[in-house]
């Protein structure tokens, strides 16, 4: 018997390949991606980097953006989870929130500064009421009147927001939650990665030999988490694990020691073995030490038996703190549509590495799945989900 | 609820808007290690955090839980001054700190622990929900040993806190921490109960069980009307009023339980807080 058992009984996200969940399924399927070129104006830097935007239409150009577009843009995604979990009235307001997310409200003050006389940092001081506040208007807006809590662990937030709703719902502290994970793209952060030369020239490559760092994206996603399923086919979230690298603040030990840890204790709380895990969903930033890290973690804990390894960033971007739940979504709905998710921009072994992700899309069937999340800070998460119990 | 045994408490409570080498200075009384690339808040999530664990040995998979209302308020004002006003690329490590939790890493860093680390926040109830997870992983037999701290920074305007808050308090930077652990020996406290409701009824019914309790405090957003009614319902035969006597920031919860062990020997505490939606949390804590 599987240790806990939380159902997905909910789920909505808006990124650059669309709002609907068939339009962005049928898109991994086809490996259709939609990359933008953006400028470093503000730092009058002579070129443009590629960056995963959200294209709906004339409202999403970063130009017409404003406080309303970042909230219309979250409460549309939890909007469509709760109508996709079918949550009536009572259910909805027996709810806790859990939001992640790495920028947090900084959007809407970078949105915000042209129109008002005032400095972004001047707005940001004086108009912040904390990392709380967009939590606090989910609920507000649906009437959710359970607890809130967002977490801030850079690109694990929200993977670290499932690892609790899931363990609050086993626990029976809380009937059902609400996940969400939200990274409306930034200056603070496109600068940010740029600084830090982590920004993929032209192509986004995991694993590749070639391959030259990664490329941010933008997201809102939500999940509702409940303790038995609705539907056929619901995932169930059977455990996880959270351990903190200390090797260094902006990378993990290429040995990858704590991350396969990491990983062994979430298999250990699943009460699984690493031979009951039929696929893994790697974080997969594309950058030199984080796959070295993760493909060494990954031979520690299976040896030479690492299951087929998917990578979904290059058709989303690297969506920060909003990925936990973004990159689950995608996961989960491909395998609902019967395939592993190819790894486009793959294209040539890195001898170093000797791994090869799934190049083109494997058929999937039931099974259980290793998701794995890392962060600055040293933030290892790894999630263990199963469509097993739901199909009987 | 399962048990949760205090080890050890702590508060750093600093001046608003202190020179950042005074806090290096006060630091090296805990760690020889010297910290270059911090800011503030991470300054004052290792003052408060080693002032707590001074001494102690540490299991390695100790867990850290980080809870603040605002997180790295000073540098990341200053990393959108270098975007915006400068007209630059942020400094790399001003804009890896702009992540809350790496002060929780540089604290685990520091004290060589590889345990859980997580940063949350909930707004005027942080220290009350991280307390919630603590229990979670401490029910869940996930976490034996972790560090629970609340810290923020006094940067926000005077009239800004006026406004959200009131009360005329000092602002101060607070970090308020504790030492918990699943085991009770060498314990000089416990966490008695961690109760969460949805209105001021559910509340008030449950406290009233709790009449006559030793110490009562309150958190920032309980007016003087609702104190009245409560102490009332407690017949508290003291209050500490930590707000007033040491100043509030975003993390006065943490700090108020923290000074709370250093100074009620003996007593039993009980700490209602809410929010703005009116939801309240209590902690009971009994210090031996």
């Amino acid at each position: 018997m599987n240790g806990r058992k939380t159902y997905m009984t909910g789920k909505a996200m808006i990124c650059s390949l669309g709002d609907s969940l068939k339009e962005i399924v049928d898109a991994v399927r086809s490996k259709r991606i939609r990359l933008a070129q953006l400028s470093f104006d503000l730092a009058g830097l002579p070129y443009t980097k590629p960056y995963y935007l959200i294209q709906r239409n004339e409202g999403d150009k970063l130009a017409n953006r404003s406080e309303q577009y970042f909230y219309d843009i979250l409460y549309s995604t939890v909007s469509s989870a709760i109508a996709d979990a079918g949550l009536n009235g009572a259910e909805i307001r027996d709810m806790d929130v859990f939001f992640g997310s790495t920028s947090m409200d900084i959007p809407v003050f970078e949105g915000n500064h042209h129109r008002m006389m005032s400095t972004v940092s001047g707005m940001f001081l004086q108009s912040s009421y904390g990392y709380g506040k967009i939590a606090v208007a989910i609920m507000d807006r649906f009437g959710i009147g359970g607890s809130c809590y967002s977490f801030a662990t850079a690109c694990t937030s929200s993977a670290n927001a499932l690892l609790y709703a899931s363990a609050m719902i086993e626990s029976r502290r809380t009937k059902r939650a609400l996940v969400v994970g939200y990274d409306l793209f930034s200056n603070l952060g496109f600068y940010g990665f740029e600084a830090l030369k982590s920004i993929a020239a032209e192509e986004y490559r995991p694993f590749d030999k070639n391959r030259d760092g990664l490329i941010l994206g933008e997201a809102c996603g939500a999940i509702v988490l409940e303790g038995g399923p609705r539907k056929s086919g619901d995932f169930v979230h059977l455990g996880g694990a959270n351990l903190c690298d200390t090797f260094s603040v902006t990378s993990h030990d290429v040995e990858g020691s704590i991350v396969a840890e990491t990983m062994n204790r979430a298999l250990k709380q699943a009460r699984l073995g690493t031979g009951d895990i039929c696929a893994v969903k790697a974080h997969a930033t594309g950058t030199e030490s984080n796959d070295s890290t993760e493909t060494a973690a990954m031979r520690r804990v299976f040896g030479n038996g690492i299951p087929p390894v998917t990578c979904v960033k290059p058709f989303v971007g690297h969506t920060a703190g909003a990925c936990g739940v973004i990159e689950q979504i995608l996961f989960t709905e491909s395998v609902k549509g019967g395939f592993i998710p190819s790894t486009p921009g793959f294209r040539e072994v890195d001898e170093q590495l000797n791994l090869q992700p799934v190049a083109e899309n494997m058929e999937a069937g039931v099974g259980n799945f290793m998701l794995n999340y890392f962060g600055f800070g040293g933030n290892c998460t790894t999630l263990i989900i199963s469509n097993k119990a739901s199909m009987g | 609820m399962s048990e949760i045994f205090i080890h050890s408490a702590s508060a750093f409570i600093g001046t608003a808007n202190e020179d950042i080498n005074q806090l290096k200075k006060e630091l090296i009384r805990y760690t020889p290690d010297n910290f270059r690339r911090v800011n503030r808040f991470i300054l004052l999530t290792l003052l408060g955090a080693r002032q707590c664990v001074h001494e102690q040995y540490l299991d390695p998979y100790t867990a850290v839980y980080l809870t603040t209302e605002h997180g790295n308020l000073g540098e990341t004002a200053q990393v959108l001054d270098e975007i915006y006003l400068a007209h630059a690329l942020p400094k790399p490590f001003g804009f890896i700190n702009t992540m809350s939790n790496t002060a929780a890493f540089y604290l685990a860093q520091n004290l060589g622990i590889r345990g859980r680390n997580i940063t949350v926040s909930s707004q005027h109830l942080s220290f009350e929900r991280g307390m919630e997870l603590v229990r979670t992983d401490f029910a869940d037999g996930a976490e034996k040993s972790a560090l629970i701290g609340g810290v923020d920074e006094a940067s926000l305007p005077q009239e800004f806190t006026e406004e959200q808050i009131g009360h005329g308090w000092r602002r101060i930077d607070g970090s308020g921490w504790l030492y918990i652990k699943a085991e009770k020996d060498g314990a000089v406290g416990t966490i008695k109960a961690i109760m969460s409701f949805q209105d001021s009824a559910s509340c008030l019914m449950w406290i009233r069980e709790r009449a006559p309790v030793d110490v009562v405090s309150f958190g920032a957003l309980i007016d003087d009307y609702e104190a009245a009614k409560l102490r009332k319902a407690l017949l508290p035969a003291a209050e500490f009023d930590y707000l007033s006597e040491y100043g509030y920031s975003g993390s006065s919860t943490a700090c108020g339980v923290s000074l709370f062990i250093r100074l009620f020997q003996g007593k039993i505490l009980l700490h209602i807080n809410k929010d703005w939606r009116g939801h309240y949390a209590v902690i009971e804590v009994e210090r031996y």
